[in-house]
């Protein structure tokens, strides 16, 4: 702490606040067991992080779906390969699009709350009191978020990209005509369990949802308890999230694929 | 305490619609149905060519998927590819001496195994082998066939010039060969718009071996394979006289635009017919 | 340190501060502060803003170590505490904070019966008489369903002073418990607080600025500034006591040791008139 005072230089801040999210995960982590004895705050963080994460995942994933369906359509119809539609779009979703774009939307929607939340709890000094309480505020407050979004990440994926496929048969089939066997039976031809479904959605959301949580609950946790802090907090989880998740996704492509 | 029942159900509620979805995506829009097996017995078969061919691509009898490529192999010192075919056990009635073809489903679609029926008495059984087999016909040997491939003639005897009018010359450019019976006999030197007739003017440079052609014969813009270049086809008439340098050719057939043809084509077909003959055959029969 | 670790429980004091000091980003909040707080009894902790009466109640919970100095709580000295140690204490210390700091997830009843939750297994049932039968103690037992958000100041107070005390702790620490009431208000938690002290048996640490109100319920001031105990005694032999900080404070005047000036340079300097310095 007193080496992120000392350091102006917007380098050096950074890395230290890598490093102090890191330490950060470790007590999370550490922590974790004992949130267990709280596993209702955990489902009630299921429930405020995910759940209501729906509406904002499932309305995005529909119009992603109706673009792609357009934007495919018009390219492919070059080539005479408008069949190809579903299979590109299911392709580009499933791999990419879906965990990036839902991990997005979830640090937009569910990881400012989570910083904005624990720092007006800090602000209010909720968690001094219950520290005061001998209630451990990790493991009653950050944990059980961290679970919450680790849990809801991988869901809201899935949900994200059933909408978006949804939305590209909207489109491209009810729309412009595209066959809907043909639309079905060349996505499910192309499409394969492990590399797009297991690699694709499951595992870069589940790792996009600890990365977001981790650093929403880490910013909430050590704001400056004003409001100019909380507000500064909310921001950096945005930006943060952000480039963590694309920088990622990069890695996880290379690794995965 | 009502409030905290609602979170669980909500939650609960959540939980299943994201596992659910999960559950769809991964069984009715993947080919996972293509990997469960049910039981199967192994065929072996050689092919010459495997072409794009990729493992756990469907082995289809009459169209209808009987099972799988289990593994493609080639042994050393061998030209022949090995592939193991898993089919399912409730076909089990396939003659010894059926033929299994490498296929292309559409035009660019994947290939696959077709086994066509032969009428011997003895079936197919585990590690049996299919021993007249089809290597992949590759699309573009195929359309080299009926274009007619060539590289430029050789001009050393020197090029005498001729010239054509077409209405559209498509993407023709100076440079593409001049073809007669498929075999390149000269280049395109220009092509031209004309701003008074305001159609092209092409000239094309004719080996001088070849001035044995008749000046009522007609030039057409070809398309050489499905995405491939285009060039300027003489097809010889019954006139007495012979073409000349400076010439004309009066008859002529402008470029057919092959990729509106290969769309209507790919967006009526449907996927499992095999079509690809069909467009350069119609091209091919005016050659 | 084991031997230092605990002193016979029969000490007078509940509370020992012994030579407190702590430096706080370059600026000493306690310069070797001494401090004794009686069992039973209520004692309120004094002093200009920003002498650090809050980080004391900090130190006495553990939620702040100092930089020396030993801070003695029921036989066992704080800083040496581990985690664990630390916990174990604190369920027996209730603290209102300045704010309330009431947990906004939770309705009133849910925050007076969170910290049974987290420790206790107890029957739904159990929990529920313990609850009403505090919230009635604050006189807020109507209150139970609603949410922190929709409480007034005052109700906020006396619903965090219920959760302070569900446990019947041996020490209960208020931070300003006074800020921001009406006149009711106030008297209702003064009140309370009184009547707390002599019912549950309990010992009571007030800090507060409100003269009047603490001249009513404290048994005992300490008057801290520059990080020292510069006065303490009974309420009414502290305020006529003569020396110069009670004067000021007491009295409320604007000058004094406490400067109505912050340091600064040279006023006729700063303001660019030549010789200003000379």
């Amino acid at each position: 702490m007193n080496g992120r005072a000392a350091s102006d230089n917007v380098v050096l801040r950074s890395l230290a606040q890598i490093g102090d999210c890191g330490l950060f995960l470790l007590t999370l982590l550490a922590a974790v067991p004992r949130s267990l004895r709280h596993a209702r705050e955990t489902v009630r963080q299921v429930w405020f992080i995910g759940a209501l994460s729906l509406t904002i995942i499932m309305v995005c994933g529909l119009f992603v779906g109706m673009v792609l369906a357009l934007q495919l359509y018009h390219v492919l119809s070059i080539f005479g390969g408008t069949a190809a539609t579903g299979e590109v779009v299911a392709l580009a979703v499933y791999r990419e699009l879906g965990p990036v774009l839902t991990a997005l939307l979830f640090a937009g929607r569910a990881g400012t709350s989570i910083t904005a939340e624990i720092g007006l709890m800090r602000a209010t000094d909720q968690l001094a009191a219950m520290e005061m309480m001998a209630v451990d505020p990790v493991a009653y407050v950050a944990a059980p978020r961290f679970l919450g979004g680790l849990i809801a990440m991988p869901l809201l994926a899935c949900v994200f990209c059933a909408t978006t496929l949804l939305g590209s048969h909207l489109v491209g089939v009810s729309w412009l005509g595209i066959d809907n066997g043909t639309f079905w039976s060349n996505m499910i031809a192309a499409v394969e369990l492990r590399t797009d479904v297991v690699n694709g959605i499951l595992w870069k959301s589940l790792v996009f949802g600890a990365v977001v949580s981790l650093i929403a609950v880490f910013q909430g946790y050590t704001t400056p308890p004003t409001s100019e802090g909380v507000a500064y907090a909310t921001t950096r989880t945005v930006v943060a999230s952000s480039i963590a998740i694309l920088a990622l996704d990069f890695v996880l492509t290379a690794f995965l694929m | 305490m009502s409030q905290r029942k609602s979170y669980a159900v909500g939650t609960g509620l959540f939980i299943v619609l994201g596992f659910a979805t999960l559950a769809y995506l991964a069984t009715q829009t993947t080919s996972v149905a293509n990997v469960r097996l049910g039981d199967t017995y192994t065929v072996d078969v050689e092919f010459a060519n495997v072409g794009q061919l990729k493992e756990r691509a469907p082995v289809k009898v009459a169209g209808v998927r009987v099972g799988q490529v289990k593994s493609i192999d080639l042994a050393p010192g061998k030209e022949a590819a090995d592939v193991k075919l898993a089919i399912d056990k409730r076909f089990d009635k396939i003659p010894e001496d059926s033929v299994a073809t490498i296929f292309t489903s559409g035009l660019l679609g994947d290939q696959y195994v077709g086994i066509e029926f032969g009428h011997a008495r003895k079936m197919l059984a585990d590690g049996g082998r299919l021993a007249l087999t089809r290597p992949a016909q590759q699309l573009e040997e195929m359309l080299g066939k009926f274009f007619g491939a060539g590289g430029a003639a050789d001009n050393l005897g020197g090029t005498y010039t001729v010239k054509a009018r077409f209405s559209n010359v498509g993407a023709l450019s100076a440079g593409a060969p001049v073809k007669m019976a498929g075999v390149a006999i000269g280049s395109v030197a220009s092509v031209q718009a004309d701003p008074v007739k305001l159609d092209a003017v092409v000239t094309l440079a004719i080996d001088r071996k070849y001035d044995q052609i008749p000046d009522d014969s007609a030039a057409a813009v070809f398309t050489s394979g499905l995405i491939g270049s285009q060039y300027v086809a003489i097809q010889p008439g019954g006139s007495p006289d012979m073409l000349k340098d400076g010439d004309e050719l009066v008859l002529t057939q402008s470029a057919m635009q092959l990729e509106d043809l290969i769309g209507k084509f790919l967006v009526n077909g449907s996927p499992g017919e095999k079509k690809p003959g069909t467009s350069p055959d119609a091209s091919a029969g005016k050659q | 340190m084991t031997d230092s670790a605990r002193t016979p429980s029969d000490d007078e004091a509940l509370v020992r501060v012994r030579g407190l000091t702590t430096v706080l980003s370059g600026k000493t909040i306690f310069d070797a502060l001494d401090l004794d707080i009686p069992r039973g009894r209520i004692t309120a902790i004094m002093g200009p803003s920003g002498t650090g009466k809050t980080t004391l109640l900090k130190h006495i919970t553990g939620q702040m170590r100092g930089d020396a100095g030993e801070v003695w709580v029921d036989g066992v000295n704080v800083p040496a505490l581990d985690r664990r140690q630390l916990f174990a204490l604190r369920e027996k210390i209730g603290y209102l904070f300045q704010n309330s700091a009431l947990l906004t997830d939770f309705d009133v009843f849910e925050n007076v019966a969170f910290p049974l939750r987290q420790h206790t297994d107890l029957p739904e049932e159990l929990i529920r008489n313990v609850v009403l039968t505090k919230l009635q103690a604050v006189g807020l037992r109507g209150a139970a369903g609603l949410m922190p958000s929709e409480l007034s100041g005052g109700m906020a107070r006396r619903v965090a002073l219920a959760r302070a005390i569900v446990f019947d702790p041996m020490l209960i620490l208020y931070d300003e418990p006074f800020v921001g009431l009406d006149p009711i208000a106030l008297n209702q938690v003064l009140k309370l607080i009184r009547t707390l002290n002599q019912t549950l048996g309990l010992t009571s640490v007030l800090v507060a600025h409100e003269l009047e109100a603490i001249k009513q319920v404290a048994d005992h001031i300490y008057l801290i500034a520059n990080g020292k105990v510069v006065a303490h005694g009974d309420p009414n032999a502290i305020a006529g006591d003569g020396s110069p900080w009670t004067r000021q404070f007491f009295g409320g005047e604007a000058d004094g040791p406490v400067p109505f000036q912050y340091p600064a340079g040279d006023y006729a300097q700063a303001l660019g008139f030549p010789g200003g310095a000379a």
